[in-house]
């Protein structure tokens, strides 16, 4: 094989599509940049808009506070400073011109003194996303104030307050992060598979089926160079895009999970850098299956709209083992290693939330997505052997 | 030099079922093309000018017969007859997003030239074609004949002793048509072999040193111009085609007398 004519085919194929707005625009910007800020994005600012930071210090709107200066002494020990209230407390939360109003009802210092339920009112706009989540943070305060308080109300009666604790419930979560960072472990297999089909897309479909579109294949094959060389030399150029887009989105996933609170993410879920380059890693051998996949499907079909419209169905195949592993529970065994894709998804996840990879399982996930890789080769120089090819 | 011995191709049909008879696009080809001669494949459109063509540059395995290109079998030595050989299809089929001294270059390159071998020999065809005024545009919106200039330097961009060319003058003016008439002439002379398939009889008639008339997969007839016009007994070389193709030649009756 001459190696020379792979590196010309390569480096045209390269400059060729770099001047091809829409092929730089999904290899350089869609699948690297844009795809993680959309998705990453929006789970950051819904991660954000959802958890309490107790450290915070806010200011909470409260009428009557005079009525209640332990409370309100309380508050203020959990970084919560009152401010005086609207006038009309509903119609300010209404008008969304605070986001709650804590009301201390008239007879709540009564209701104390008697050691009846004191009666306090809190105003919020539960369609309103701040309002809501201020509400919680303090209703939850108020929650430990009033445990606090009912313990000592019962031990003022000489009672044990655990006499009304029936049970002792504890939740021990073994995932440690949760559902939410299972979630966000699979993203990034998600997000750099799908970047990296994104990035040899187009490339594999223009030097395929659009040199056939094209016409400029036949006078190509008439040249004096073996089929596989012609292969290879495209192989090459979709693979230069697949890694490319593969190592932009592995780097802005890096930038943009900088910007996560880090107890969001758990105490096992980690994307610093040695995190990253091991799952980028993990996925090298799927650069070739991906380059491969991409130029057989796409020299097989008959036209460059038929070519996108088949790697279009395709494109569900990076994102499947996503959804499966959602639904299913499917730990990485024995038999899903040798599978390109899904033992990427399986070891990339467990890499990412720090669980011990087996050596075993990662050969068998290389050894599987290269034979596989191959294979595809195979069968794209088999079909640029066939005279089909020029039809 | 181009030798086809008793080529046959046939395809599958199109569009109906696997049982449907196959399309017998070239039945019996047998001819040669000379080093130093201009040889005209002349032949109706569907006549098997382009199947002839494509076997002789081994994009398409004969199912019968051989065919060597200055001594290399298409079959057994593709590569060996692929060196020899500067192929011209009927489309263009140059990169639009390259300028045309990329394009050229490019062939230049997988053709085996080193890279400063491939630089200079892309020049010189950009001289000798008259291709400096669009040499470092971008192809997209070239006409046809600056298309057809560039997808010629390509063919020759390795100094091929054979150049064959599929209806190379679709599309062009007069002009550009004259200016590729002397490119191809001026090669004859330097002791290459030109083949070229052409559906213009008058096109023909002007260039070619050998004519070979091909009708429904079959060489009805072949030989220079004199010998065709003599061999039919007509005086211009569209009667001998139709002459050749067992037809009769209708003149119109004379208006008056």
């Amino acid at each position: 094989m001459n190696l020379r004519s792979v590196l010309v085919i390569t480096v045209k194929e390269i400059v060729d599509n770099l001047r091809d707005r829409q092929t730089v625009f999904y290899a350089l910007l869609f699948g690297p940049i844009l795809l993680p800020l959309i998705l990453g994005g929006s789970l950051a600012a819904s991660f954000k808009q959802l958890s309490i930071d107790f450290e915070e210090v806010t200011e909470l709107a409260v009428a009557g506070a005079a009525r209640a200066p332990s409370l309100m002494a309380f508050l203020a020990g959990q970084n919560v400073d009152a401010v005086a209230a609207p006038d009309d407390p509903r119609g300010a939360v209404a008008r969304g011109e605070v986001p709650i109003v804590l009301q201390v009802d008239v007879g709540y210092e009564q209701a104390l003194r008697r050691a009846r339920p004191a009666s306090l009112t809190i105003h919020l706009d539960e369609a309103d996303k701040a309002s809501a989540k201020a509400a919680r943070r303090v209703e939850a305060l108020l929650g430990a104030w009033e445990r606090t308080n009912d313990r000592l109300r019962l031990q003022h009666r000489g009672l044990d307050p655990t006499v009304f604790d029936t049970l002792d419930i504890v939740l021990d979560d073994v995932s440690s992060d949760g559902a939410s960072g299972q979630l966000l472990a699979s993203l990034l297999p998600f997000l750099l598979i799908v970047s990296m089909v994104m990035g040899g897309f187009y490339l594999a479909i223009d030097t395929t089926a659009g040199e056939r579109e094209r016409h400029s294949l036949e006078p190509l094959l008439g040249l004096p160079l073996a089929r596989h060389e012609i292969v290879l030399g495209k192989f090459g150029a979709t693979l230069a895009f697949v890694c490319l887009s593969g190592l932009l989105c592995a780097l802005s996933v890096w930038g943009l999970f900088r910007l996560f609170p880090a107890d969001l993410l758990g105490s096992r879920l980690r994307f610093d850098a040695p995190t990253v380059a091991a799952a980028l890693l993990l996925a090298l051998p799927l650069m070739p299956f991906i380059a491969s996949l991409l130029i057989t499907v796409s020299a097989w079909t008959r036209s460059t709209k038929q070519a996108q419209t088949y790697l279009g169905a395709l494109m569900v195949l990076p994102m499947a083992p996503f959804f499966v592993l959602q639904f299913l529970n499917l730990g990485p065994s024995a038999w899903l290693m040798p599978w390109p894709m899904l033992s990427q998804y399986l070891l990339l996840e467990r890499s990412i939330l720090d669980l011990p990879l087996s050596a075993g399982s990662v050969a068998a996930s290389v050894i599987g997505t290269l034979a596989a890789s191959a294979l595809l080769l195979w069968l794209g120089c088999r079909l640029y052997r066939h005279e089909r090819i020029l039809a | 030099m181009i030798v086809a011995e008793s080529l046959g191709k046939s395809f599958p049909a199109t569009g109906g079922s696997r049982r449907a008879t196959p399309v017998q696009a070239v039945k019996e080809v047998s001819f040669e093309a000379a080093d130093g001669q201009i040889t005209g494949l002349l032949g109706a459109n569907g006549a098997g000018k382009s199947t002839t063509l494509r076997m002789l540059a081994t994009l398409l395995r004969p199912d019968r017969g051989q065919a060597r290109i200055d001594g290399h079998d298409v079959e057994t030595d593709v590569l060996g007859a692929r060196r020899q050989l500067g192929y011209m299809p009927h489309e263009a089929g140059i990169y639009p997003r390259l300028s045309a001294r990329e394009n050229v270059h490019y062939y230049a390159r997988l053709s085996g030239l080193p890279a400063a071998d491939a630089r200079r020999r892309t020049g010189e065809l950009i001289e000798q074609l008259e291709m400096g005024d669009f040499a470092d545009r971008r192809a997209t919106g070239f006409s046809q004949g600056q298309k057809t200039k560039v997808a010629l330097a390509r063919a020759l961009v390795h100094a091929p002793r054979t150049l064959m060319l599929d209806e190379p003058t679709n599309g062009l003016d007069v002009m550009a048509t004259r200016g590729l008439r002397d490119i191809l002439r001026a090669l004859a002379e330097r002791g290459h072999c030109v083949l070229f398939s052409s559906h213009v009889m008058q096109e023909v008639a002007v260039l070619c040193d050998r004519i070979t008339i091909i009708a429904d997969g079959r060489i009805a007839i072949s030989d220079t111009l004199p010998g065709l016009l003599e061999r039919t007994g007509q005086g211009q070389l569209e009667d001998a085609f139709v002459v050749a193709l067992g037809h009769r030649v209708e003149r119109p009756a004379r208006l008056g007398g």
